[in-house]
């Protein structure tokens, strides 16, 4: 999905668990992510806590989607 | 260690009063099973039913198999931190009940559990169908949480394939066969000119209801380790998962591993075969790279020339299965992967979500999504109505006739990831 999607011109970042995979499928722009059962959250934290880190993942993918790249980037902290 | 293996051949096995073996027949008690399994006050009903090969008969949902097992001399007993102490095991002599085997059945994730056809196509396609079946249909007490109904029904088979086994403690097998790991110096001074071979058994830990335990430790929080072969052959790994059936190591699988038994028969002749590295497959990626990097490491620090990298399930784990694979060839050491294949139903696909060029030796169980048509049988041990819903079903999959269409994924051991079944793959 995420290379069709590029293919017609809007660039993708593709939020992930196991980056090794994105990278092998060809994705461009990889925001790691915190689990394979629960992506873009982590139940051990609290809700407050959750939360912080749900925006702070969220940001950082808008911040990838803006950026210019010229191979397959992942964006660590 | 030095394990010797004695078979007991069972060719039927009946209802009796007391559980024995007799002139190749298996008589057990169904009463004592009953009360056995009621002990554990969360389940509410248990069926015991006998199904043999040929019968026209559908075994499903279709949790886990297990082969009865009796330790008659050597440390500790069958199942390991479970069962039985936490002795270290895989000395000594223990008895197998050839023939026969322990299926537990029940609705514990519904689309995650499997089905064992006795005849028809799709007994072709399950180890199981050539068994003689004591299937344990175990119903939790109302409102019992998934997991805890899951552990319920894993203990109810354990404790039952453990009370069958001790029906061979006194019986004179028909074959005896013996199996021995020496220490890795012993071992390598034995055979200097051989070359080291090791085997990196993965072990299926994606979280809740998808664990292995290894002498009672859910694998999930090991790090890679080293047993001895004839561990596992007495029950040191055993399943606690509800995945897709075709490709999961149900205990059985664990207890007789064919990769295990046949670098065994290689041993001290075209290889020498020092061990085997447990891993695991965890959902963290920060897991992955550890446990990879981990057996990478341990395949070196043993000196291995090669290992065999066996996967269990499909999807996130096809990482772990690449991971292993290029980190162990980094460290010089050759690899043989054993996998199967999401191909989609022409087989057109690509087969592993995840891939490299140093996984150049590959073995694949094959194909599970490929179609079949079972068609109805006259009698079902547990029941049919989650068949739409299994993983490898679809929305229709269960027809008015009781016919079912479905792709092979549903099949119990159908393109097991250890070579334990038929199929395979050929290239033209």
């Amino acid at each position: 999905m995420v290379k069709e999607i590029e293919r017609t011109g809007i660039p993708v970042v593709h939020m992930c668990t196991v980056v090794p995979i994105s990278l092998t499928v060809g994705a461009n722009r990889i925001v790691p992510t915190i689990a394979i059962p629960h992506p873009l959250g982590n139940p051990s934290l609290d809700p407050i806590d959750e939360k912080k880190l749900r925006r702070k993942l969220i940001e950082k993918a808008l911040k990838a989607l803006e950026t210019e790249v010229v191979d397959q980037t992942v964006f660590e902290d | 260690m030095r394990l010797e293996l004695g078979k007991i051949n069972i060719s039927d096995v009946q209802f009796g009063s007391i559980t024995k073996l007799e002139n190749e027949t298996l008589y057990v008690n169904k009463d004592e099973i009953i009360s056995l399994i009621m002990q554990d006050d969360h389940i509410k009903h248990v069926e015991v039913e006998i199904a043999k090969p040929g019968d026209e008969t559908r075994i499903t949902p279709v949790k886990d198999v297990i082969e009865p097992r009796v330790k008659v001399s050597g440390e500790g007993g069958i199942f390991p931190g479970i069962v039985n102490k936490v002795t270290t095991v895989g000395c000594g002599r223990t008895h197998v009940l050839k023939g026969v085997s322990v299926v537990t059945c029940g609705k514990i994730v519904g689309f995650q559990e499997g089905i064992i056809d006795m005849s028809g196509p799709g007994a072709d396609y399950t180890p199981f169908s050539k068994l003689n079946n004591i299937c344990l249909v175990i119903d939790p007490i109302d409102e019992l949480k998934q997991h805890e109904y899951e552990a319920a029904v894993r203990m109810a088979g354990l404790k039952v394939a453990t009370l069958i086994g001790k029906a061979g403690k006194e019986v004179e097998p028909n074959e005896v066969e013996i199996y021995e790991t020496k220490p890795l110096l012993e071992s390598i001074d034995e055979y200097p000119d051989l070359p080291k071979v090791g085997y990196v058994y993965m072990l299926q830990t994606q979280g809740l209801l998808h664990d292995t335990y290894v002498y009672g430790v859910d694998a999930k929080k090991i790090v890679p380790t080293i047993l001895y072969p004839t561990e596992v052959m007495d029950g040191a790994i055993l399943s606690g998962n509800c995945v897709s059936a075709c490709d999961k190591n149900t205990t059985y699988h664990h207890q007789n591993n064919p990769i295990i038994h046949d670098l065994y028969k290689k041993h001290g002749k075209d290889i020498n075969f020092v061990g085997i590295i447990i891993t695991n497959e965890n959902v963290y990626l920060a897991d992955k790279e550890r446990s990879s990097n981990w057996t990478a490491k341990l395949c070196k620090y043993l000196g291995l020339d090669g290992v065999i990298v066996s996967q269990e399930g499909f999807g996130n784990p096809d990482t772990d299965l690449i991971m292993n694979c290029k980190k162990i060839e980094s460290q010089g050491v050759k690899t043989v992967i054993v996998t199967d294949e999401y191909a989609g139903r022409d087989g057109a696909s690509q087969s592993l979500a995840d891939a490299d060029p140093l996984a150049n030796a590959v073995v694949t169980g094959g194909n599970a999504n490929e179609i079949i048509v079972l068609p109805p049988m006259k009698k079902v041990i547990g029941m049919l109505d989650y068949v739409d819903k299994i993983a490898g079903g679809f929305d229709g999959s269960l027809r008015e006739d009781g016919s079912i269409e479905v792709e092979l994924q549903v099949i119990t051991g159908a393109t097991n990831e250890l070579g334990f079944n038929k199929l395979s793959t050929i290239e033209f």
